[in-house]
């Protein structure tokens, strides 16, 4: 954990994602209009019934903006344009409301999928680190799929942030978690991104964790 | 008197019972000679009438291999008129190989299906005749019985009874003639050759422009059996003879080198260079109509100007028979033995022999198959049914067909040897 | 759930019993009248003794290790092939319009029959065909067709193209089949999209998440398309060498020969196709374990990005190449239905004629019918007992045990060539005056896998709580059957049944064999004219091959909506 607390710390200073001047047009009408500024360690929370193109807004982030839709606007991570960079370089996390772990993969075997090509050793090290830290230790090798609810959303969580993203997308994350649950997950994963300082995205339709989340609150109709 | 009187009618029934005796003797060897008198004609004609009443109003399962069009066209037609006189139903089973009959039957024996076969009426000879009559699979001496059967003049025609030399024995009648008759492209070569041995020159001078198919189809085992006969010519009639003889290592020995010798020559020169030949003898003349080949050779002469006409051959082809000789051959129609409508098959083979059948399977535009029926049998006024059209394509006239000697089948038996060590020599390309 | 005794419940019950005695029996008894004359055993000729005769006499046979070699080769490299093709264009469309695209192109060639197909191919191909016209003479300078080896090369290249061609949309078919599901599709593509936003290029993320997933419901259809590449007939004798041809031509050479004495060769030769194909099957298993076991460490070594724009690059190329192959291939069947004369080298006729297409369809109206009322007694009988099974499944509370689920593919797995022999001289035995019946059930052996295959995902997906809504209101289960579950199920059903029309109308050697040759339906004929003379002829019968099943697929796809906007 301290080496990526090392290098969020670097990127602090210009950590940022900056939306300027989005429209989103679906056959020539208005769906949204933003112009936004997150800082690193900030969560804007969107929230807004399902059509009002919360999920068009994640899809326009990620650069996956579906047929039919277009949209003008230009978006900046620290700095840095990637309006029409591919989705796979943005360097932009996803955490969504199901784990979507791999089938094929054990807990370990995922976070490795997401980290940068590395020496094996050190990223067993770093994956057991990063587990035994959310309470998972030793579940290394199990298949997701015997693993709990909550304890998937987890490794779902450290796989986006082993990824080292600069910044993260959060998508109705904690909807299918019982609220005991819910809670304890958003605490986790808020600490996470306020600590890697990372600027953050969710989407929600549920009051509690744009109270939870602190910041701006921007409602979609 | 009482006793007299007994004794009276005793005697008179005697008496009676010798006339009656004799009266029935008499009678009996009176029919008997009345039978034995008329039995050459009328009794047959009687049995004829048999069949004709018991064979109408049936289906009849006609095996015919269905890989030309212009056949198939022509059996539809004898559908027809099967239906008109006797409202008999022939089907059509159209086969890609004669073996696939001879299997369902040899199939239904093994199945002791011995009465009720699937296969009525199966197209057939030289060695698919030899097959079926060696494990006794046809139904024996019927064809004396089909009043038609008489204008083929067997009598005078020894091979109307005779299958690629083997004694038909009454199981299979004829239904057409056939020799091979060579083709080409007389835009792309003007001097075709004209025997054995300039056919092997030209192939030189045209490589890539000739082939043959691959054995044991029935048109490269003719082009084979053709070349055999040709190389031997030269050799003594003793020798000679044997072609005609149940071949053994002997004669095997004395024969078959000249061909191989031929072949080995021939082969580079050969289309693909000789390394495949194509498996049906019908491609021929697909490659002759895509322009692969120039020289190709077929059985039916008339299917040339009958392709021609179906755009499926260019203009400019001609047909001829080579100078050394022409394989020929008859084509029989048999009745499985376990037939389930004998009958009905008879009535359907006695219309095929049957002028009118004849004469339109000879035309050009039909089939053009030779017809089996002498001339000489038949009125005038019929005679004229089998006179070639006025106007045809120049390819309907083959040259060289009169001087061209027939050449007869050698024994089937020399059918199986040649392709066996054919494809041991040539089947397997290294 | 609790069922009732109604009669409708004890069919229900026992229709998977019928189901699999259908499938099980014909092939079981075939081989076994197979296995009997492979080991000497053969009365009609007089043996009675069990020896090895047949195998000593296919030994020695020359060539017969080329044949083995041939029939091996060809099927692993075209299946390899189509599978690879299969995922490099999923890999590089999976995110794009154009995997739509490409479907509704190659949706059309899986219900070409293989002997079109090949007819297709083998014109385009030839020295003689389209290809060469092309370039002919401004280009290559001949005047005359080049005297090339090509096709029925002795490496069997144009049989691996053909098959290639052939097995391609089927699979691709069958993955976005999977791809479709809701649930599993949703997330496939979910997962894809975890994998971009983690860095990893499109390419590598299919190859690293998507594939894995995927890759286990192909295993069936991949398996199947390799036994039936192993032993198939049609491609191999129409485009394939034939000194020696492959193995399981020569068999049906062999079974057809004049000479009685071979079939004793052939039932032998039968036997190891049998282990031939077993054996491909049990390499590809072998090499699937192989290939996991290597790349298991890759998937997670954290790499994003191999070559994945050369990849592309390759695909599209590939892709394109494959799309002309087969748009000329089409084109070349329409112009020679239509031909006048078509000298070399022109790329047109000079002249075009309908007289082919009229003389052909005089004689074709009895094999149409034939070829309709049997697709359609075979294909409404299979639909008909996939329906009783899967709506056992749901009565009984369990899926078909993994031994009938690889029962109903047995048909598909086992070369037919080896068991359809011996299921003629079975059906000789119980029924030989019913030809048309024993047509049916041969086709009804190919149709029912690939209805059951094609229905069942649908059937199963159905929400169950529908029926508990309606068992609940007081319905029975005939009534929550036929009101509730078949108008629900009304596309799919549609869809199956083109589905078992095509297949059913394909079928060369079941209709040969089982019919006795009496019955005729236009793939025999296309198949027996192929090896005719007449190019134009041939054409036109493929060409009626290749719309009968179109006509079918148009229908499944028109009538469901027709049959809902008129309801609505």
């Amino acid at each position: 954990m301290q080496k990526h607390e090392q290098i969020s710390a670097a990127n602090s200073n210009t950590s940022s994602l900056v939306i300027e001047q989005l429209t989103i047009q679906r056959q020539q009408q208005v769906l949204l209009s933003l112009n936004e500024t997150i800082a690193g360690g900030d969560i804007l929370t969107i929230m807004g019934p399902s059509g009002s193109g919360k999920s068009t807004l994640l899809n326009w982030l990620t650069g996956m903006l579906p047929k039919g839709f277009s949209a003008k606007g230009n978006l900046y991570l620290n700095g840095q344009s990637i309006t029409d960079t591919a989705s796979h370089m943005r360097r932009i996390g996803l955490l969504y409301q199901d784990p979507l772990l791999f089938p094929h993969l054990t807990v370990s075997g995922n976070i490795s999928f997401a980290m940068p090509a590395s020496a094996k050793t050190q990223r067993q090290a770093d994956i057991s680190q990063a587990l035994s830290q959310v309470g998972l230790a030793g579940l290394e090798h199990r298949s997701p799929q015997s693993l709990s609810g909550g304890q998937q959303a987890r490794v779902a969580l450290l796989r986006v942030l082993l990824s080292q993203p600069k910044a993260i997308l959060l998508d109705e994350p904690f909807s299918k978690l019982d609220s005991q649950l819910r809670q304890e997950t958003r605490q986790l994963v808020f600490e996470q991104i306020r600590q890697h300082k990372l600027p953050a995205i969710m989407v929600t339709h549920d009051q509690s964790d744009a109270d939870a989340a602190q910041g701006k609150i921007i409602s979609l109709f | 008197m009482q006793l007299d009187k007994q004794i009276f009618p005793s005697t008179i029934c005697n008496i009676m019972k010798h006339i009656v005796a004799a009266t029935a003797l008499g009678i009996s060897v009176y029919a008997c000679l009345w039978i034995s008198v008329a039995y050459s004609q009328p009794h047959k004609l009687a049995a004829w009438e048999l069949i004709e009443t018991r064979g109408v109003n049936q289906d009849v399962y006609f095996h015919a291999w269905g890989g030309d069009p212009q056949i198939n066209r022509y059996i539809q037609w004898v559908a027809e008129q099967v239906k008109q006189q006797y409202q008999i139903t022939l089907h059509h089973v159209k086969l890609t190989d004669t073996g696939e009959a001879v299997s369902r039957v040899l199939a239904e024996k093994s199945a002791n299906n011995d009465n009720n076969g699937q296969v009525d009426l199966v197209w057939i000879n030289g060695e698919n005749f030899a097959a079926m009559a060696k494990h006794q699979l046809l139904t024996p001496n019927w064809v004396a019985q089909l009043p038609n059967f008489a204008l083929t003049d067997p009598d005078n025609n020894p091979a109307m009874t005779r299958d690629f030399g083997v004694p038909t024995q009454g199981m299979e009648a004829p239904w057409g003639k056939a020799a091979l008759t060579f083709y080409y492209d007389s835009l792309l070569t003007q001097t075709p050759p004209q025997t054995l041995q300039q056919l092997n020159i030209w192939s030189k001078q045209y490589p890539g422009r000739f082939s043959y198919p691959k054995p044991p189809d029935f048109l490269a085992m003719s082009f084979l059996k053709y070349a055999l006969i040709t190389l031997n010519d030269s050799q003594p009639e003793t020798i000679k003879n044997r072609l005609y003889q149940q071949a053994d290592a002997q004669s095997q020995a004395l024969l078959l080198p000249a061909l191989w010798q031929y072949l080995d020559d021939l082969h580079p020169y050969l289309w693909r260079k000789g390394q495949h030949f194509m498996s049906s003898g019908l491609a021929l003349r697909r490659l002759m109509g895509d322009g692969e080949l120039t020289l190709a050779f077929t059985f039916s002469a008339t299917e040339v100007p009958a392709a021609i006409a179906r755009f499926d051959l260019p203009d400019s082809t001609r047909s001829y028979r080579m100078r050394d000789g022409s394989l020929s051959n008859i084509h029989f129609i048999a009745i499985p033995y376990n037939a389930a409508h004998t009958d009905s098959a008879k009535l359907v083979v006695n219309f095929l022999l049957s002028p009118k059948a004849q004469a339109k399977k000879q035309q050009a535009n039909v089939w053009g198959d030779t017809s089996v029926i002498a001339l000489s049998q038949l009125p005038a006024a019929q005679q004229m049914w089998f006179e070639p059209p006025a106007q045809s394509h120049p390819s309907a006239n083959v040259t060289n067909q009169d001087i061209s000697p027939a050449l007869s089948e050698p024994h089937p038996s020399w059918t199986k040897v040649i392709a066996t060590q054919w494809l041991q020599r040539y089947g397997v390309m290294r | 759930m609790i069922t009732s005794k109604s009669g409708f419940n004890t069919l229900v019950r026992s229709s998977p019993y019928l189901m699999m005695a259908l499938l099980v029996l014909p092939v079981i008894g075939g081989l076994i009248a197979v296995v009997l004359p492979a080991f000497g055993w053969f009365p009609v000729l007089g043996h009675t003794q069990f020896n090895i005769n047949g195998f000593v006499d296919l030994w020695q046979t020359p060539g017969i290790g080329n044949m083995a070699l041939l029939s091996v080769s060809t099927s692993f490299i075209s299946t390899l092939l189509a599978f690879v093709i299969t995922i490099l264009i999923l890999a590089s469309y999976f995110t794009s319009p154009w995997l739509g695209y490409i479907q509704r192109l190659l949706g059309p060639i899986l219900v070409i029959p293989h002997a079109a197909a090949a007819i297709a191919i083998g014109f385009l191909i030839t020295p003689s065909g389209m290809f060469s016209r092309l370039v002919s003479p401004w280009l290559s300078g001949w005047d005359t067709p080049p005297d090339w080896l090509f096709p029925h090369d002795a490496f069997g290249l144009s049989i691996i193209l053909g098959l290639t061609l052939k097995e391609l949309p089927f699979l691709l078919l069958m993955a976005l089949g999977v791809l479709a599901q809701p649930e599993l599709g949703h997330t496939l593509r979910a997962q894809h999209r975890v994998a971009l936003s983690l860095g990893y290029c499109p390419m590598t993320a299919f190859f690293k998440v998507v594939l894995p997933s995927l890759y286990p419901f192909l295993r069936l259809p991949i398996l199947a398309v390799l036994a039936y590449a192993s032993a198939s007939v049609e491609i191999p004798l129409i485009l394939g060498p034939n000194s020696p041809p492959t193995l399981a031509v020569a068999i049906m050479q062999w079974f057809h020969d004049v000479d009685l004495s071979l079939r004793i060769k052939a039932s032998a030769g039968a036997i190891v196709q049998i282990a031939l194909t077993l054996m491909l099957l049990l390499s590809w298993w072998l090499a699937e374990k192989l290939i996991k076991k290597f790349c298991q460490s890759m998937l997670v070594n954290g790499k994003r990005e191999y070559a994945g724009a050369i990849i592309q690059n390759i695909t599209h190329l590939i892709t394109v190449m494959m799309l002309t192959v087969i748009g000329l291939a089409l084109l070349g069947m329409v112009l020679w239905s239509f031909a006048g004369f078509w000298a070399y080298p022109d790329l047109l006729p000079k002249t075009f004629v309908t007289q082919h297409w009229q003389s052909a369809l005089q004689q074709m109206h009895t094999p149409l019918l034939d070829t309709l009322l049997i697709g359609g007694c075979a294909t409404g009988l299979a639909i008909v007992l996939t329906l009783l099974t899967l709506e056992a499944e749901q009565h009984t509370n369990k899926t078909v045990s993994r031994l009938s689920s690889v029962i109903i593919y047995l048909p598909l797995l086992i070369p037919s060539i080896a068991f359809l022999f011996g299921l003629v001289w079975v059906l000789e035995q119980i029924n030989s005056y019913h030809t048309f019946i024993n047509v049916v059930l041969a086709h009804l052996l190919f149709v029912l896998p690939y209805v059951f295959l094609s229905l069942a995902s649908s059937f199963r997906r159905l929400d169950p709580r529908f029926s508990y809504v309606a068992a609940s209101l007081g319905a029975s289960q005939a009534k929550i059957f036929w009101q509730i579950k078949l108008p629900m199920l009304l596309a799919p059903i549609f869809i199956a049944a083109a589905l078992g029309l095509a297949i059913s109308f394909s079928q060369y050697l079941p209709t040969l064999l089982a019919g006795g040759g009496r019955i005729n339906t236009i793939t025999t004929e296309a198949v027996s004219l192929a090896n005719g003379a007449s190019r134009r002829t041939s054409a036109v019968y493929a060409l009626v091959q290749m719309l009968l099943p179109a006509l079918g697929f148009l229908l499944a796809w028109a009538l469901p909506k027709m049959l809902l906007t008129h309801r609505e």
